[in-house]
């Protein structure tokens, strides 16, 4: 699969490169990097926003964005935890993006979980909590509004998203192969 | 650009229909979709499976529904599940907040349906509820609504269900009961006075079987041909009788109308879906349970063979059992497009439609032959870009082999039917046969490499020359080597490449015309678009691939005894056909 795609280049120096095979752009705004886990062999792109400072008030460590491997955060999307007023109090939660997630580019994503292998195409807006459970599509375009459930095997789209079709079985190799093929073609000049 | 795969459904394995017939079309899937049979050898399509629904859940709250509850809920969520009247996205329920002690506020009763999405809540429909578990069950007992709909499908259903009941009883009963109602003869009734009407047959299997029977019938006894009785269903609720009655909630309707506007009016998505009964106004319309989603058990439909193909895990995404034709058949891709650009020596002047056959045949060779001497130029393309008419573009095809063995690869054209309308093109393939490595994982190629890079350092190796070698035989004589030289191997010196996983490296730059990496192979595919044809350009292809049979065991019990002898290398042949649609031509 993938026997045609050209290779993605980027300028060498503006991305880095981690122990872990991670490249994340030099150009992403990148705040409070330690409550940020990056699997290893995924990729993020210029322009992208990831907010690690938006966590729980209590003090001390916490892991705010857990990324898993060989995923992607598109060029200007923005990946903020979703926060919520509980016994009167405002409190962000942790979000947590499995291994082989695309998000693709101008994307703002405030959900709560996403599951392994899926896609979201471009200027979709997740919204908080939104679930997505392994294995789904989120077509570009779409808006989930706060606390969405997305099954597993399913394919979203609209404004408001509403489930449209289910994927076929062997969606999980094909989109592994996918991700892999990508971080591969994804490389410096 | 597509590549769809074609599915024979139940009939052998053939080739479909040419692309220029439409009917053609509901054979061909993507590849990801394709199921394939083992033990019929056999792909299969979602339109063939037999699918059966292995658990039912509520694709909001993940609810794993047990099946005998479904019924009773409608093939609803049973728990707190509902959709908004307006935009259908999923409710939430909403604690209010109430003023305590300390000026503080406190979450607690009465609970409302909120959608975050536009922000309708259930106040508007006066819904709130004590406890925020247990909507659906809190809602049933609060609200007697649609019992109306209710009793009239309750009784539509039994007026039904005796007729139901006759017609499954049919099959058990003997033969001399045929008359008992049975729906398709309903249509064997219709062909056969179409059949008396025009004096000859009418081609449909009904009537084949309907005439079988009838001779059988006819030493027995004479078959009673007739109608249904189906007494009239009488509603308990006229419409006219309720419409009359509903002559002022119309005035009411209409007056709230010129207030709101349009807006005021329920969208026909949103009516669609509710009873035969309803009101227009978005206002009265009410949340609806969310329908459930299914997993499905897939099966062959072959009525031997019923094997399962796919078998879900109601707990997870994993499949139980999951036989799917992307493990078995190559993945082709079509890529590298470039349009050919003929030097000033040749000139394609005269119509080609002009020429007879054998001209076309003469010039093919011709062009063949004058490849390796760079008569012609290519220019690379873009693939998504209109094709021109008269033009001869290039592609290069490639084939992923999926399985652990090499396999042995001829391409071909199907034959096309003989009442086919001519083609708007010629296709060539200059390279029929060649072999695909087999699928390694992913590092086991990595170190491949770097054997090969570390073979080049040493130069004036043995690999190193031979290597060069064919480069340059394939340079000079690439129509003869590949063409010809390639497809007149004899079967065992193919097999041989085949079973010889090693020697592959030596071949694997260059194999004639073919492009080698890992389990990738790529083969050229010439397209000579004719003068003056418009429309979409597809074509089919016959891929026949050889592969060494894995489980000797049964392999040999089917081949027969006469191959006993053999049962240390065994080949198969599996040949499927893809289409393939490389964009319109303008």
């Amino acid at each position: 699969m993938g026997a045609f795609d050209s290779i993605i280049t980027y300028e060498k120096g503006t991305y880095i490169e981690t122990d872990t095979g991670n490249k994340v752009s030099r150009k992403a705004t990148i705040i409070g990097a330690t409550n940020i886990i990056l699997g290893g062999k995924s990729i993020i792109q210029l322009g992208s926003i990831l907010r690690g400072d938006l966590k729980r008030s209590i003090s001390g460590q916490n892991v705010v964005i857990s990324i898993g491997r060989y995923c992607l955060i598109g060029e200007n999307s923005i990946i903020r935890p979703p926060g919520k007023l509980y016994k009167g109090t405002f409190t962000f939660y942790p979000i947590r993006i499995s291994d082989f997630v695309h998000i693709n580019s101008n994307c703002i994503i405030e959900a709560g979980q996403i599951g392994l292998g899926v896609e979201i195409g471009k200027n979709c807006i997740i919204g908080k909590f939104v679930i997505i459970k392994d294995l789904a599509i989120i077509l570009p375009n779409t808006v989930l509004t706060e606390g969405t459930v997305v099954p597993s095997m399913s394919i979203w789209g609209g404004n408001p998203g509403k489930l449209i079709d289910t994927l076929p079985e062997t969606y999980q190799e094909t989109m592994e192969a996918k991700c892999k093929n990508y971080y591969q073609r994804f490389r410096a000049a | 650009m597509s590549i769809k795969y074609s599915c024979s459904h139940l009939d052998d394995p053939h080739a479909p229909l040419p692309p220029s017939y439409p009917s053609s079309s509901s054979s061909c899937h993507p590849l990801e979709k394709l199921y394939f049979c083992e033990e019929c050898d056999a792909v299969r399509c979602d339109l063939c499976v037999v699918m059966e629904i292995a658990s039912y859940f509520c694709p909001n709250c993940l609810f794993d529904v047990p099946s005998a509850n479904v019924r009773a809920d409608k093939n609803r969520c049973a728990r707190s599940c509902f959709s908004c009247p307006t935009c259908e996205s999923s409710l939430s329920i909403t604690a209010s907040d109430t003023p305590s002690e300390g000026g503080s506020t406190q979450a607690g009763p009465p609970y409302t349906l909120i959608c975050s999405g536009c922000k309708w809540s259930s106040k508007q429909v006066g819904w709130q509820f004590e406890k925020p578990t247990g909507i659906a069950l809190q809602l049933q007992k609060m609200n007697t609504q649609a019992e109306l709909v209710q009793s009239e499908f309750d009784s539509l259903k039994d007026h039904l269900e005796s007729y139901i009941s006759l017609s499954t009883s049919a099959p058990s009963a003997p033969s001399s009961t045929r008359s008992t109602r049975n729906p398709s003869r309903h249509i064997s009734n219709l062909t056969q006075m179409a059949q008396k009407a025009l004096h000859r047959d009418v081609g449909s299997m009904v009537a084949y079987s309907a005439r079988n029977k009838r001779t059988i019938a006819k030493d027995g006894e004479k078959e009673k041909l007739g109608w249904d009785e189906l007494s009239e269903y009488e509603p308990k609720d006229s419409w006219r009788k309720v419409g009359l009655e509903r002559g002022l909630q119309n005035i009411d309707t209409l007056r709230q109308l010129e207030e709101s506007g349009t807006s005021g009016l329920a969208s026909l998505d949103g009516r669609w879906a509710r009873s035969y009964d309803h009101s227009k106004m978005a206002n009265d319309i009410l949340p609806q349970r969310i329908p459930l989603q299914t997993k499905l058990t897939k099966r062959c439909p072959h009525p031997n063979c019923r094997h399962l193909l796919i078998q879900p895990d109601t707990k997870s995404v994993r499949m139980k059992i999951k036989m799917v034709a992307a493990n078995y058949l190559p993945f082709v891709e079509i890529g590298r497009r470039r349009r050919r650009i003929p030097n000033s020596e040749i000139t394609i002047t005269d119509s080609l439609e002009q020429l007879s056959s054998e001209d076309i045949e003469r010039r093919r060779r011709e062009r063949r032959r004058t490849k390796g001497g760079m008569v012609f130029r290519e220019e690379d393309e873009l693939l998504g870009a209109p094709l021109k008419a008269g033009e001869t573009y290039s592609y290069q095809i490639a084939l992923t082999n999926p399985l652990y063995d090499p396999i042995q690869i001829r391409l071909t054209t199907p034959h096309q039917p003989k009442k086919a309308p001519t083609p708007k093109f010629n296709l060539t393939i200059p390279t029929p046969h060649f072999t695909i490595n087999a699928m390694k994982d992913a590092w086991a190629y990595d170190e491949e490499d770097e054997d090969e890079d570390f073979g080049g350092m040493i130069g004036g190796s043995e690999t190193g020359f031979s290597e060069e070698g064919t480069a340059i035989t394939s340079n000079t004589g690439i129509g003869t080597a590949t063409g010809s030289g390639q497809g007149t191997f004899s079967k065992k010196s193919r097999l041989s490449i085949l079973a010889s996983g090693k020697n592959d490296r030596k071949n694997r730059d260059r194999e004639g015309g073919v492009e080698k990496r890992g389990n990738i192979s790529k083969v050229n595919l010439e397209v000579e678009i004719l003068d003056d044809v418009k429309g979409k350009l597809e074509f089919d292809l016959e891929i026949r691939y050889t592969y060494k049979a894995e489980d000797l065991g049964t392999s040999t019990e089917k081949e027969g005894k006469a191959n006993e002898g053999k049962t240390k290398e065994e080949y198969k042949i599996f040949t499927f056909w893809v289409r393939v649609n490389i964009g319109k031509i303008e």
